[in-house]
């Protein structure tokens, strides 16, 4: 496989965790159930940044038979809820559990990730919160603006100021890793494609590596360059969305339609080089299937950003459009690592993560990827870090599209797992695949960016901001909730 | 059909009528991998400009004519998806925009219907993975009988071209 | 005020869709035509095989195509060779579901 892999005790498993967790070279990057002989298994991943590694972390566990993982590793609360709806086991303690891929039931039961089996749910909504003081919940969503994913936002205020907020995904839950069981990769591929359609190059890359890496096969190096151009290309329609949402939640219209003009002719850019306006069916297990076309992305490409730039440097320059991200929905540095975020917002709050860098693989492997990296950790840094990037990407991809071909490597090797990553618009994205020995998806784990981030969302929302902050915030960390509730 | 049908039809279709150039529209998102959310934002943008043909969109369902849905039917947003519809005052259309929301991509389970019909009566299906914007106006323009539809006198036959 | 210039200064690029046709959205991914002569019952089952949506199948003497499903992605198009190419037709939006599945006949395994 290609991370390494150390199995633990239940027992000792708590004790491991903490001692990465105490390692500030450690960064928590995934945890997850499996099925092994009748029993769950999880996995735990970390990402060793500078030793250019990353670690997994196995361990049986059984129902209440070990501590609160979150206790050691805050950022692993959510992986925590998932798995135990997902697999039915919860820690030991009566530490609650938030719903977080599945609604409060009426019936005390839901379905698990095999579909078989069903397990009693404690009626728990939400860890409790004390206010004090005249404060109310202010139910919003899960219907929002035109346009706007569902997503419920509990909004406890005084009435201008957000003293929290919380999230309910679980209206968009759609069960792709329970979907991904039993069938082909081949017929994954296509869910997994649709898990975040917006990083769908990106997801497909991280998924196709990890069946590659189960296989054994290697990718040409000609279709990993396609990969990259098409993985470049969606990170700049992707920012380019990002700015058009700040300009619409400032309320900055011509600026918004501006960015809109941008964004239409990246589509469009897609559509011309790939065949498809949101760059759909180009990674493919083994390698690429469709060509960059080289005079598209020669004639549309630099124009494309150019207008892009110049309209993001416009923005940059309008003092009503910056007044209203500055200082606004604050990450900061020791949140960021202590909710392990990724992407454009943990760079932004001077955490200089990118697995292109930090875990090369190829292409990245043969060229130096320029990661920005903004201190201030407000909506404006993260602007500022998706203006950086969007040059860096225009700047890979004149790179290496001469040399993006469609070439396809045949997967050899029937059975076996993998682990794979890519790095999104929205951060690393990682994957796991486990393959029997007919060639069927035992396994399938999907993690994008968006798992990690959202959770960074509630904390940048709260205190010092207004509740009008709440979309500007939201628009500046640009992630979805089809990748998180999956 | 008998009288009363004929009747219910003729002023089903003249109150529709009344949209053709005024036409406020209520998006859901049933469980979208977000990409025609993407491409539903893109309407009201310089390129597609939905204004123009004089289509707005509306934040209160008490204010919209036209339900434009994505996704997969999730289950667990049944009860917003069914609240939003009830909210609408008649008359009132039912667009299911996407593969997914058309019931081709997910087979119906536990976790989902699959399909938007199984939820709600629709009236117009936008086929597209994703409807671009174009085959979103198309979509928007023959629910409110601006345009006729194409699909039917397509063969797909590839010794005639489908007509345009 | 600078902004309006700006807005100004762009100039016009909305579409003038339905009155006229776009010349880029001819690139759209589009649903498959098929030649019927050039189908055998045997390349039909490879097209349903290619198809990642499962929009084609095969159902005795017709290839069925089921519209809502196709994602324009063109696989059945490299398999079908000279059998098949893409319509260029993204207007497909209808009422009726039905309309959706068309039904083209395998001429090439007929008399």
């Amino acid at each position: 496989m290609s991370v390494a892999v150390r199995r633990v005790s239940e027992s000792e498993l708590n004790q491991e965790i903490a001692a990465l967790a105490a390692n500030p070279a450690a960064r928590f990057a995934d945890l997850f159930g499996a099925h092994e002989q009748g029993r769950v298994l999880v996995r735990v991943i970390y990402a060793l940044d500078q030793e250019h590694r990353y670690l997994m972390l196995e361990a049986p566990v059984t129902d209440q038979g070990h501590p609160a993982i979150s206790d050691a590793e805050p950022a692993a609360y959510v992986e925590e809820c998932e798995l135990f709806e997902q697999f039915g086991v919860r820690p030991s303690g009566n530490r609650p559990l938030n719903r977080v891929l599945m609604p409060p039931q009426s019936e005390n039961t839901f379905p698990l990730l095999d579909g078989g089996r069903r397990a009693a749910v404690p009626r728990e909504l939400r860890a409790p919160l004390h206010v004090r003081g005249e404060a109310f919940e202010f139910p919003f969503g899960p219907v929002r603006v035109a346009g706007w994913e569902s997503l419920y936002m509990g909004l406890v205020t005084t009435g201008e100021e957000v003293l929290d907020l919380y999230l309910f995904h679980w209206h968009k839950h759609r069960g792709i890793e329970r979907r991904l069981r039993g069938l082909t990769p081949e017929r994954g591929l296509f869910f997994v494609e649709r898990t975040e359609g917006l990083s769908a190059a990106s997801t497909a890359w991280a998924y196709c590596r990890a069946v590659e890496a189960a296989a054994g096969t290697d990718v040409p190096a000609s279709a990993t360059a396609t990969r990259a151009v098409a993985a470049e290309l969606e990170r700049i329609y992707n920012h380019a969305q990002a700015i058009a949402l700040l300009c619409q939640t400032t309320g900055l219209s011509v600026g918004q339609a501006q960015a809109e003009i941008a964004l239409e002719r990246c589509l469009r850019l897609n559509l011309a080089a790939f065949g498809h306006r949101y760059l759909f069916g180009v990674v493919c297990l083994g390698g690429a299937r469709r060509a960059p076309d080289s005079a598209a992305i020669t004639s549309l490409l630099p124009a494309a950003v150019t207008e892009l730039e110049r309209a993001a440097a416009a923005l940059l320059r309008t003092n009503s459009h910056v007044d209203r991200l500055e200082t606004c929905g604050i990450v900061d540095e020791r949140t960021a690592h202590r909710l392990a975020v990724v992407g454009p917002v943990a760079r932004a709050s001077s955490v200089p993560i990118d697995c292109r860098r930090d875990h090369p693989f190829a292409p990245y492997d043969r060229t130096v990827v320029s990661v920005p990296v903004g201190t201030a950790g407000d909506v404006l840094a993260r602007m500022e870090v998706f203006v950086a990037e969007i040059r860096e990407s225009k700047r890979l991809i004149l790179e290496l599209f001469t040399e993006a071909e469609a070439e396809v490597a045949t997967l050899t090797g029937r059975d076996g797992a993998g682990f794979g990553w890519a790095e999104s618009p929205r951060g690393e994205t990682l994957a796991f695949v486990a393959v029997d020995a007919e060639g069927r998806i035992e396994r399938a784990r999907l993690r994008p960016a968006s798992v990690r981030n959202w959770r960074a969302f509630d904390d940048a929302a709260r205190a010092r901001n207004v509740f009008t902050d709440v979309p500007i915030i939201e628009a500046s960390f640009w992630q979805t909730v089809a990748g998180f509730a999956r | 059909m008998t009288e009363q049908q004929q009747v219910e039809a003729e002023l089903h279709e003249r109150a529709v009528a009344l949209f053709r150039r005024s036409l406020h529209i209520r998006t859901f998102d049933s469980g979208s991998c977000a990409v025609c959310e993407s491409e539903i934002r893109l309407l009201s943008s310089p390129y597609y400009d939905l204004h123009r043909l004089g289509f707005f969109f509306t934040p209160a369902p008490r204010h919209a004519d036209l339900l434009l849905v994505s996704g997969v039917a999730v289950r667990a947003a049944d009860h917003a998806l069914r609240k939003t519809f009830d909210a609408m005052p008649e008359p009132r259309i039912v667009v299911a925009v996407g593969a997914c929301a058309l019931g081709s991509v997910f087979t119906e389970d536990e976790l989902v219907h699959g399909s938007v019909d199984a939820v709600l009566p629709v009236d117009v299906y936008v086929p597209g993975c994703p409807p671009s914007p174009l085959a979103l106006l198309h979509g928007l323009l023959v629910a409110v009988g601006r345009l006729e539809e194409k699909v039917q006198a397509f063969r797909f036959d590839l010794r005639e071209r489908n007509p345009a | 005020m600078i902004w309006f210039l700006r807005g100004l200064r762009r100039g016009v690029v909305t579409t003038r869709y339905p009155a006229h046709a776009d010349p880029w959205a001819e690139a759209l991914p589009t649903p498959p035509s098929f030649d019927p002569q050039k189908l055998t019952f045997e390349l039909a089952e490879r097209l349903a095989a290619a198809c990642p949506a499962g929009a084609l199948r095969r159902d005795g003497p017709d290839l069925v195509l089921d519209l809502a499903g196709c994602t324009g992605c063109g696989r059945c198009c490299e398999v079908g060779g000279e059998a098949v190419a893409a319509s260029g037709s993204f207007e497909l939006a209808t009422h009726d579901r039905g309309s959706l599945l068309k039904r083209i006949p395998i001429g090439a395994d007929r008399d």
